[in-house]
Order: C-alpha cells, then sequence, then structure tokens
C-alpha cells in the first residue's frame, strides 16, 4: 500500500504541478502544462550529443571508409571495394587469428564467470578473513595488464620460476610463450588471473541482494545447496550475470596489451588476435586499408556476439 | 517577463559561449605550427633546424645526438633534437609529415622495405630531394635504395656489416675455432652442445632476429651467386617458393636447429638471451648488426667481440650483408632557412673527418669503404669489404615490409616447430605481391 502511495523523498507530484492547493481538499488545476520545476532542456544536451556525433560516430565513420581503400597511410589510395574483406577471408592466418580472438573470449568469458561466482559465493557471507580475501583477490584489477603480463612472461620464460617448479616435481621445462599449442593457453591464464576479481566484485553486489531469509526458509524446507543456488541465488543474480559476461565477452575480443606483451602475436602468429592485427597491418606495416577493414570486421563481430549475449541473458519474465 | 525572456537570452548565450569558447582556445593551442616551420621544433630560421632520430635507449650518448651536440657547439647553429624509439619511429614521421609537424632533417632507412623506409615518402613527396654532394655518398650498386628517376633523397652516412657477433674468447674457451663452412659449424654446435653451451644465442621469440638471421645465411646461399636476386623477383623472374637459395637458407636453420646449434630455449627467448649469452660466453655468437656489436663490446669491458661472416654451405666461398642502414633526409615542407640550415648539416656530415667521427660514434665502417680507421671489430671480415664481397640488407630493397616480416614469422615458425619450408617461402612471395 505504502509503495503505491509514493515515498516521503517522491518529489513527483510537486515537479508535475499536481500538489493539493494549501487549505483546500481539491489538487489544483494545473495552469499551465510546464511543470512548476523543470531540470533542463532536451537542447542543452546539444553540444554535448554534437561533440559524441563528431568525435564517436562520424569519426569511425570517416575511418571505417578507408576499410573500402588501399591507403598505405601516406599519399594517395584508391578505391578497390570488398578487395580487403576478401583477402581477410582468403588468408588462413588472418582466419587462424579470428579463431584464436573468438577462443580467448569465450575461454575469458567462461574461466572469469565461473571462478569470479565461485569466489563470490564462497566470500559472501560465512567466512571471517572474507573482506581481507576479497582484497586479495580484487587487487590484480587495478594493475597495469602490461605491467601484469611482463611479470607473467618471466614467470613463463624458459629459466623462470614455473619451470624451477616443475623441475622439482623432475618435468621437462616447457617454452610456454613460444610453443604453438601452450601459448594461446598460458595468454587465456594471465587475462583470466587479472580480470577474476573484477567478476567477483560484480557478482558480490548481486548476492547482497538475495535475502537471505529466503535462503534459510528453503534450506528449513530440506533444499539442498546445489537447488538453493539454482532455483534462488541464480535468479536473484541474473542481472550481474548479464553485465559480468557483456563486459568480459567484449574485453575477451579486443584482448590486445596481454598478446602483444606476452607473445607479440608469436610463435609465427600463433597467438594473434584480430585486434593486433590491426595494430601490425596498420601501424607495423602501414596498410591502413587492410587495417581499417579488419577493425571494421572486429566491430561487427562485438556488435553481434554483445546482441546475441545480451539475448541470451535477458530477464524473461 | 522581459526579465524572463533576458534571462532566458542570456543562459542561451552562456551556451552558446562555453563551447565556442572552447572551441576557440583549443583552436588558439592547436594553431601554433601556422606561423612556424615546416619542422616540428619550430627552430626553423636560418639559424636553426630541427633533427629526428631513433634513439633505442632515450639517453644522450645516442650517435646522432652526440654529432648533433658536436655540430651545434662548432658552428653555433641551433638543433632541436627529437630521439624516438624506434619501434614507433616509423610511423611517427610518417604522421608528422603528414600533419605538417615534421622535422627539418630525419634519419631513416633506405629502400622501401621497412616501416621507416625512405622511398615511400619521397614517391609521396614530402622528402625534399638531395644535391650532387649526397649522391656521391650512395655505394655503387646502392643506388635504387636513395634514388627514384635520378633524383637522390636521403645521404648515407656509413656502411654498417651484418653477420656473426663472435665471441672468440668463449670460443677458444669451448675449443672452437670459426667454421669454415656449415658441415664444420654443425660439428661444432654439438660438441658446444655437449658441454651446455650454444653456438649461437637467438631471439626467438622476436621475429627481427630471425628474420636477420635468415638475410644473415641468405648472403652466401642466395646473394653470393645472384646479386641481383631481388631485381629478378621484381621483374617476376623468380620466386621465393622456387629458389634453391632461399629452400637452402631455410633448411641451414632447420638443421641448425636439429644439431643443437641454439641455446635452450631458443623459440621463447628475447634480447636478453642474446646479451647475457654473449656477455656469459655460454653461446659465442649472435646474429647482430655491427654497430650492435660495437655498443655491445664498448658496454662490456673485457669482451672481445668481432664481427664474422656467417660460414657457407659446404664448398662455397665467404660473402656477407654489408649496407648503409640509415640515412639522412630533408623534410620538403620545411622553411626555406631550415632547409639551408638542413643542408650545411649533411654537408658537414659529408666532411671526411665528421664522417669518420660519426662512424666511430656508431660502430660501422666508412661510407667510403674501410680505412685505416676501421675498427678492430671488423677486422675478420675487412678483406670482404674490400673485394666486395658483399651485398646489402635484402629487404632495403623489398617493395613493402610485410616481405620481411612474412620472412622473420615464418622463421619463427620454423624454429617453434610450426609449418615448413615451402609453406614459409610461399607466404613470403604473398607478401612481395601484396
Amino acid at each position: 500500500m505504502t509503495a503505491t502511495m509514493g515515498t516521503p523523498q517522491d518529489t513527483g507530484p510537486l515537479v508535475r504541478g499536481t500538489v493539493p492547493a494549501a487549505g483546500g481538499g481539491q489538487p489544483a488545476r494545473p495552469r499551465r502544462s510546464r511543470p512548476l520545476i523543470t531540470y533542463g532542456r532536451w537542447w542543452w544536451a546539444l553540444p554535448a550529443i554534437l561533440a559524441v556525433l563528431l568525435i564517436h560516430y562520424v569519426a569511425t565513420a570517416g575511418g571505417a571508409l578507408y576499410a573500402f581503400t588501399n591507403w598505405t597511410g601516406i599519399g594517395d589510395f584508391d578505391w578497390v571495394g570488398l578487395d580487403n574483406f576478401r583477402r581477410i577471408l582468403d588468408d588462413p592466418a588472418l582466419i587462424g587469428s579470428l579463431e584464436n580472438t573468438l577462443f580467448l573470449a569465450f575461454g575469458f568469458l567462461i574461466a572469469t564467470n565461473v571462478v569470479g561466482l565461485l569466489l563470490a559465493l564462497a566470500l559472501n557471507r560465512t567466512l571471517r578473513t572474507r573482506y581481507l580475501l576479497r582484497v586479495l583477490f580484487f587487487m590484480p584489477v587495478v594493475l597495469s595488464p602490461l605491467a601484469v603480463s611482463y611479470i607473467w612472461k618471466f614467470i613463463f620464460d624458459f629459466n623462470g620460476p614455473l619451470n624451477d617448479v616443475l623441475a622439482w616435481f623432475g618435468a621437462a621445462p616447457k617454452t610456454w610463450l613460444a610453443d604453438p599449442t601452450l601459448a594461446l593457453w598460458a595468454v587465456l591464464v594471465v587475462m583470466a588471473w587479472q580480470t577474476t576479481g573484477m567478476v567477483m566484485v560484480i557478482y558480490l553486489a548481486g548476492l547482497a541482494t538475495v535475502p537471505a531469509e529466503i535462503e534459510e526458509a528453503a534450506a528449513l524446507d530440506g533444499a539442498s545447496t546445489w537447488r538453493r543456488f539454482r532455483y534462488i541465488t541464480l535468479p536473484s543474480i541474473r542481472p550481474s550475470l548479464a553485465i559480468a559476461s557483456t563486459l568480459m565477452l567484449i574485453q575477451g575480443l579486443r584482448v590486445f596489451d596481454q598478446v602483444m606483451a606476452l607473445t607479440g602475436g608469436g610463435p609465427a602468429g600463433a597467438t594473434e588476435t584480430l585486434a593486433t592485427q590491426v595494430y601490425k597491418e596498420t601501424f607495423a606495416l602501414s596498410n591502413f586499408g587492410f587495417g581499417a577493414a579488419l577493425a571494421l570486421l572486429l566491430t561487427l563481430i562485438m556488435l553481434v556476439f554483445s546482441v546475441l549475449q545480451q539475448a541470451a541473458t535477458r530477464d524473461r519474465s | 517577463m522581459t526579465q524572463h525572456r533576458s534571462r532566458g537570452i542570456r543562459r542561451i548565450g552562456v551556451l552558446v559561449a562555453v563551447p565556442a569558447l572552447s572551441a576557440l582556445t583549443l583552436a588558439a593551442c592547436g594553431g601554433g605550427d601556422d606561423g612556424g616551420s615546416g619542422g616540428s621544433g619550430g627552430s626553423g630560421a636560418a639559424d636553426g633546424f630541427s633533427f629526428a632520430f631513433e634513439n633505442a635507449s632515450g639517453g644522450q650518448e645516442n650517435p646522432w645526438q652526440l654529432l648533433a651536440d658536436q655540430y651545434a657547439e662548432e658552428t653555433g647553429v641551433e638543433i632541436e633534437t627529437q630521439g624516438l624509439p624506434p619501434d614507433s619511429y616509423g610511423l611517427s614521421m610518417r604522421t608528422q609529415l603528414q600533419g605538417g609537424s615534421a622535422p627539418d632533417v630525419m634519419m631513416f632507412s633506405p629502400g622501401a622495405g621497412n616501416s621507416n623506409a625512405v622511398l615511400p615518402l619521397a614517391e609521396a613527396g614530402y622528402i625534399e630531394a638531395l644535391g650532387e654532394e649526397s649522391a656521391s655518398l650512395v655505394p655503387a650498386g646502392n643506388e635504387s635504395l636513395f634514388e627514384i628517376d635520378g633524383e637522390v633523397y636521403a645521404q648515407p652516412t656509413s656502411i654498417i656489416p651484418v653477420g656473426m657477433a663472435w665471441n672468440s674468447a668463449a670460443a677458444s674457451d669451448g675449443g672452437v675455432d670459426v667454421p669454415a663452412d656449415e658441415s664444420a659449424m654443425l660439428d661444432a654446435c654439438g660438441t658446444l652442445a655437449g658441454e651446455g653451451k650454444s653456438f649461437l644465442a637467438v631471439a626467438g621469440s622476436a621475429p627481427p632476429n630471425m628474420g636477420l638471421m635468415a638475410m644473415a645465411i641468405s648472403a652466401t646461399r642466395v646473394y653470393a651467386e645472384t646479386p641481383d636476386w631481388n631485381e629478378q623477383r621484381a621483374a617476376g623472374d623468380v620466386s621465393f617458393a622456387d629458389s634453391e637459395g632461399w629452400q637452402a637458407t631455410l633448411q641451414t636453420v632447420v638443421d641448425m636447429n636439429e644439431a643443437g646449434c641454439f641455446q635452450q630455449g631458443a623459440a621463447g627467448g628475447g634480447f636478453d638471451a642474446i646479451t647475457q649469452g654473449l656477455t656469459q660466453g655460454t653461446s659465442l655468437a649472435a646474429f647482430v648488426p655491427g654497430a650492435a656489436a660495437t655498443e655491445l663490446a664498448n658496454a662490456s669491458p673485457g669482451l672481445n667481440l668481432q664481427v664474422q661472416p656467417f660460414p657457407p654451405a659446404d664448398g662455397g666461398d665467404p660473402f656477407m650483408l654489408a649496407s648503409p642502414n640509415y640515412a639522412l633526409s630533408i623534410n620538403a615542407s620545411a622553411e626555406d632557412g631550415a632547409k639551408e640550415a638542413a643542408r650545411e648539416f649533411l654537408a658537414w656530415m659529408a666532411e671526411p673527418e665528421n664522417a669518420a667521427r660519426f662512424v666511430e660514434l656508431q660502430g660501422g665502417v666508412a661510407i667510403t669503404g674501410p680505412d685505416e680507421n676501421l675498427s678492430p671489430v671488423y677486422e675478420p671480415v675487412a678483406d670482404l669489404l674490400e673485394s666486395g664481397d658483399y651485398a646489402p640488407l635484402p629487404n632495403l630493397t623489398w617493395p613493402n615490409p610485410g616481405v620481411y616480416d612474412a620472412l622473420s614469422t615464418g622463421v619463427q615458425g620454423l624454429l617453434a616447430g610450426q609449418g615448413d619450408i615451402a609453406s614459409v617461402l610461399e607466404s613470403i612471395d604473398q607478401a612481395w605481391d601484396q
């Protein structure tokens, strides 16, 4: 009932000009359609809207036009139609980059969300040291991805600590970042290690909204831990799941820093992603037109997967 | 009502004025170049110019910086220097040239095969043609790296030999002499591997080092017999995939890998593996430019490094790579005064004593060839240099940076067990034809 009457802080009636007249029982008839208090006009935002349009959308669209040229970054260029896109599809190395991008994006999405959710559940209520542990798990998030990657590069080095540990167990040392099969996994580990703390915090925020009473009631009714998670906790944290999975998918699709710092895309392109290929083609090899085509493709892929992911995690209730 | 309306007008005025003022302020901040020279530094007056060059360490001991300091001290000309990291240097210069804010004098790589190459910029009209004095310094056979339609666009400064930087003391300790041919080298690799050492230290994780290794090997397998191989490839008469010389070059890399010629974990090694291997004596040699060998030797007292040619195939003769890898150019849109000052600087650079000073600072060989000032680092290759048994770095002549990238990453893959020789050579051909 109270909810339908409005909260004490509800200023809606005042703003809308429907406050009862002093001393009278009948609400005053609005004298004009304009509210008594106004917070602004839509056109006040015009400069900002124009700036956003110019800086974000017009500039991006202008850059995208180069995807249909053979511009080398200097001098004139010719329009080449869809040649750059055909070249992308014909080049096994670039298809490999696309596969690597998708592998890292979905591996990152799954790893960060599974581990982040497990950490959040573990550190939600009962543990006495949970606040300290939350800080420890979150700490890598605030570090620079490049700095973290260089530390891990040292760890993965042939003469580094990881191989030293393996040597204690009698295992042969490995060239973690130079092995075509291991290097991509190594990049994924570093990405997930640094970002899981962020996902944990998102889930902790979601778990804070789950009423303990309902969980206790379900427990008293004999619901198992898994059923309580499946039918109470998980539906309650659906918004957190949508946010965390969207952010991680986008971050995974545009991975760049970790790849550049750890492997530089090597060995022989085994860890190249679309983002590193965009950089390499555009800035290292001066193929600006081709790089723009790659960037446009990456943008479209991110857009499609983001929309699909939003649809998958939408609250259908 | 009037008061209300005037308040509204005032609000609109404020809303319009704030962004307009901001735009004007930004325009004022960004418009400083209009009145200056084409150079970035604003020292484009007749008595000064700006000068950009690669500076890997960022320090003041850079040879270009030292030379600029000396010129400023001798002549009183003001030089605004701009030392930039090598990996972003080419891109920075392209951006600045197109934006009209490039320095008056710039260091470039000759040819068109690098990201910091001069010829694509000259073709686009950003580089000033130089005179006879600069043209006279271009070594015979290297004209195509500096000229377009008979006009010279860059002045070479020194010759940098490329072979193996050889640690003589470590070789003596390991009981190994400089191998005369490939078989002797592979034997030495096996001997050294048994002692926990390696014949070569390579940076397998750094594609440029892999590319340099392949080019150094190609000197004897490709360019000794066919010095104009690049011209033939440009004409479409030959291809990497069909070239026996390039096949032999990459086969040598595979054979060396299998014979244990490289240090353990070579595929993941960085440039630190090279410096550590050479300075600690755990590796006998490395593929580095001669200037880097000189710098490394100077930085490590007691370390005796010399440049040796890579062993030829069995029955072959020694041959090596050496070319002017750096050159100076003038910004075509620099102000007349700055251009004149830049030309005077280049003329000063060409004077024998100043050229010799730069060669000493940079650790190269005089652009006119080996002379009495030849660094002891190059003593083992002095005969080859004097007799002209060397070819320019192949990638300088290649048509785009993608060719060298394909070679570098392909060799990296061979070291890591990816791909095969045929597919690597095909990918290089594809990059050439782009």
